[in-house]
């Protein structure tokens, strides 16, 4: 029986910025136990003699309570995932977030609020969606470090032996997905807020190809007209800034951005698709962060295959050099469409090159060459035209639900 | 159908003068490399280590934005200006036959000016030395 996969023809990511998947949706294992938030029994121990267990807490705010932006470069994330272990077999034990965040302010008390979470009142969007769609109990950053080469992941299937924030991606192995679906005859296009906030693909695609980037004004026009491409990337705004029309504020929630701002964003994507009914019938919508911005996240980021590059001790700065072969913190990712059974928890384990390898398996098919990351990294959507395999379809129901919320945004 | 509110951020939220963070700070050396490599017509006069908030980040990164959009939208309009003339062959073998004939009369009549000038010194020499 034909099911929601055979009605897709649109996949719709959006990529928000360094918040953990406890710290967002944590508090949704209160609400559905197949959630693996958090229990309010989870510690860190602080930074003094007696190291004295710091637990997780409902008290995130939107705005001023993360100042200076949790450090979320490689030594920094090792801290947190070793604890500040460094020795040769020591064990992930996420143990080092306090004490990471510690060491930029030196202030005890100060530090204990990078174990807060938010209630679920506080995000109405995305724990509204975690809860109607499909959540990822174990979507994890690509890599333990920070944004760029994490978003490389999303593009690329890989950073190219990079763990740093290294623009550099020019005459690489591997095309980005985006090059692959042009190629194919696909559409694609990644959607920046507007050219105030552009892209954080500078380096390579918007200078050689910037035909393939849309304004999100241009996106939720593409809604409106049925003209939306195949696979369409979103960014959010990185910034406050004045417009034309006024001013503009960041909605990409990174620390210290208003993170209201960002529910207002999702909700707006949301709607713009669910709006046309033609799209809302045929699209999937991924929301899912680069990494956790040095957030508390209890689940331990599970080893992965090696990537065929490796980052040397100098380029980690930890003294050890990484294979690329244990992925990154927790990060939240929910997937949304009309055809996914209210309340779907997923277990299996992604990370961002997750999203080159569904969307290139989806549209094109077999593909290659790709980097050893992403062509073992599992898709979040099975193959267009082949048989779905029923435990692993997300979007499998043979008839579309009418009970989907609507945002008053 | 649920309908769900979501609340707005406070206009306080806004603060154009917050200082740049890391990732702002890096887009902006992504978009300083990417300024290099266009011609120089197109270059912005923002001097970025001096950037400090995030409204100074976005002037600068619009600028940077517009202006490869702008290279590359010129770019391509004298690749159409270009193109059709080479689609006709006629076209090309008579450029190709007038250029090397023009460039050979101008190299020839330069060569007959060369010549009659020296000539013309050589006979006011011998008129010179006549004298």
């Amino acid at each position: 029986m034909a099911t929601g996969l055979d009605r897709l023809k649109h996949i719709v990511v959006l990529m928000m910025e360094n918040r953990s998947f406890d710290h967002m949706l944590g508090s949704l294992k209160a609400v559905n136990a197949k959630i693996d938030g958090l229990t309010g029994t989870e510690v860190n121990p602080d930074t003094t003699p007696a190291q004295n267990p710091v637990p997780v807490r409902p008290l995130a705010e939107f705005q001023g309570q993360l100042d200076p932006d949790p450090d979320h470069h490689f030594p920094a994330v090792d801290i947190q995932i070793f604890g500040g272990d460094k020795s040769q077999n020591r064990t992930a034990n996420m143990q080092g977030f306090v004490k990471s965040y510690f060491n930029q302010r030196r202030d005890v008390q100060h530090s204990q609020k990078i174990m807060y979470y938010f209630t679920r009142d506080q995000l109405p969007v995305l724990t509204t969606l975690a809860l109607e769609f499909a959540v990822f109990n174990r979507w994890f950053a690509s890599i333990p470090g920070p944004t760029i080469c994490n978003r490389a992941f999303a593009h690329y299937g890989t950073s190219f032996g990079r763990v740093d924030l290294n623009p550099l991606y020019i005459n690489e192995p591997f095309k980005s997905i985006y090059q692959r679906l042009v190629a194919a005859q696909h559409t694609a296009k990644v959607y920046y807020y507007d050219t105030t906030s552009s892209t954080m693909e500078v380096a390579n695609l918007l200078q050689n190809q910037p035909k393939l980037f849309g304004t999100y004004a241009q996106f939720l026009q593409d809604c409106k007209r049925g003209q939306l491409p195949e696979y369409s990337f979103i960014e959010p705004n990185y910034s406050d800034h004045d417009t034309d029309s006024g001013e503009e504020i960041a909605n990409d929630q990174h620390p210290d951005h208003h993170v209201q701002a960002g529910e207002l964003f999702i909700a707006t994507i949301y709607n713009a698709i669910k709006q046309n009914p033609d799209l809302w019938e045929s699209t999937a919508l991924l929301i899912v962060y680069d990494e956790h911005g040095g957030i508390y996240d209890h689940v331990v980021p599970p080893a992965c295959t090696a990537d065929q590059f490796t980052a040397s001790a100098n380029a980690t700065e930890t003294g050890m050099e990484f294979k690329f072969d244990r992925l990154g913190v927790r990060v939240p990712a929910v997937l949304v469409s009309p055809w996914i059974p209210k309340g779907t928890v997923v277990d299996r384990v992604f990370d961002h090159a997750s999203i080159p390898a569904t969307v290139t398996r989806f549209f094109i098919g077999d593909y290659a060459p790709r980097s050893p990351r992403e062509t073992n990294a599992d898709i979040f959507i099975e193959p267009n035209g082949a048989p779905a395999d029923p435990a692993r379809n997300l979007l499998s129901l043979t008839a579309m639900r009418t009970d989907c919320p609507d945002f008053d945004a | 159908m649920t309908l769900i509110h979501v609340p707005k951020p406070p206009r306080s939220a806004v603060n154009q003068q917050r200082p740049v963070s890391s990732l702002l700070t890096t887009q902006i050396e992504h978009f300083y490399l990417a300024e290099k490599r266009l011609p120089l017509r197109y270059r912005t006069r923002i001097y970025t280590n001096a950037i400090r908030t995030e409204a100074e980040a976005a002037r600068y990164i619009r600028e940077v934005t517009d202006a490869i959009h702008r290279a590359h939208d010129d770019a391509a309009r004298s690749r159409d200006r270009q193109t059709p003339r080479r689609t006709r062959v006629i076209d090309i073998a008579a450029v190709a036959e007038d250029r090397p004939l023009r460039k050979a009369s101008t190299k020839r009549k330069a060569k007959k000016k060369s010549a009659q000038k020296s000539a013309k010194k050589t006979s006011a020499k011998k008129r010179t030395s006549r004298k």
